[in-house]
């Protein structure tokens, strides 16, 4: 008796689909899992500050001249707190908002950019605004931009 | 009476399945427990956005993760620490990992920064110089 010629090719046939379908089944539990997570987490980024090492005693000193007359040597921001709203002071002269500081910086850096740039904040100041005054100073091209510091600070 | 001659023009080999089943499960253990412990030193904080952030290229820089939650609560490496222990702690890593270290700092964009000063305080005091702020460059979208 001959047995049937298909016997064979199904057999080998019926063996690689067996392979195939729990590594398509990985591959798609995988890509779920990647876009999942993709999905939900946002990419963060980083500011990188490299202090100098006299940051420590560094105070901002509120007797720097305005801006205008050209002979500074450092420009410090003061951000207050004031009715929980921020309050900028650009060499000790009060600017309104982030754009007009944005607009003051990017006046100032036109006339000396390699100034080192001082953020000075006051205690109750969250850190987004901060980060957000630090953030125009670095996009109007300050190189040196620290921050003050109180050494004895202490919470 | 002839033997049969099919089970020799079978061809014999590994059964590949159970392996490649091992390897893409070890694939996902390693995928899932590296997210999870990264999970464990980020804590969910609303960062501050910045423009001019960048992205972290550099790995090979030994770091330490600092979150301050908006109501000053620290943790550092996962595990809550205060002002009063941060400083020796810091000094510690440093002689561990050298003047490379880099202090991340991941604080809410509502902590008041009378909670981020005394950080930068303890890092110039012990010899950090390379402290980084953990931002997002663009508003979540929830």
């Amino acid at each position: 008796m001959k047995r049937p010629s298909t016997y064979l090719r199904r057999d080998v046939a019926g063996a690689s689909d067996q392979a195939m379908t729990p590594m398509i089944d990985v591959i798609f539990l995988l890509l779920v899992f990647f876009v999942c997570t993709a999905s939900l987490q946002i990419i963060e980024q980083i500011l990188p500050s490299q202090m100098s090492s006299a940051l420590g005693n560094e105070t901002a000193d509120p007797d720097i001249p305005p801006p205008e007359q050209m002979d500074f040597d450092q420009v410090v921001i003061r951000i207050g707190w004031v009715d929980n709203l921020p309050s900028y002071r650009i060499n000790n002269e009060p600017v309104g908002s982030l754009d007009l500081v944005r607009e003051r910086l990017l006046a100032l850096a036109r006339v000396k950019v390699d100034v080192p740039l001082v953020l000075h904040p006051d205690p109750p100041v969250p850190l987004g605004f901060v980060i957000s005054a630090y953030d125009e100073a670095k996009l109007a091209g300050f190189p040196k931009v620290s921050f003050a510091v109180n050494p004895t600070s202490r919470k | 009476m002839q033997a049969p001659r099919y089970s020799l023009a079978r061809k014999v080999g590994i059964n590949m399945t159970p392996m490649i089943d091992v390897v893409f499960l070890l694939i996902i253990f390693f995928l899932v427990s590296s997210h999870l412990v990264r999970q464990e030193t980020q804590i969910e904080l609303p960062l501050p956005i910045a423009k001019s952030a960048s992205e972290d290229k550099i790995l090979d820089v030994p770091r330490v993760t600092l979150n301050v939650k908006s109501d000053g609560q620290m943790f550092l490496a996962g595990r809550e620490i205060n002002i009063e222990r941060l400083e020796p702690h810091l000094r510690e890593l440093r002689e561990q990992k050298g003047d490379q270290l880099e202090v991340r700092v991941r604080g809410s964009r509502e902590t008041p920064y009378n909670y981020v000063e005394p950080i930068m305080v303890a890092c110039t005091k012990v010899g950090i110089w390379n402290v980084s702020f953990a931002v997002y460059s663009k508003e979540r979208s929830q």
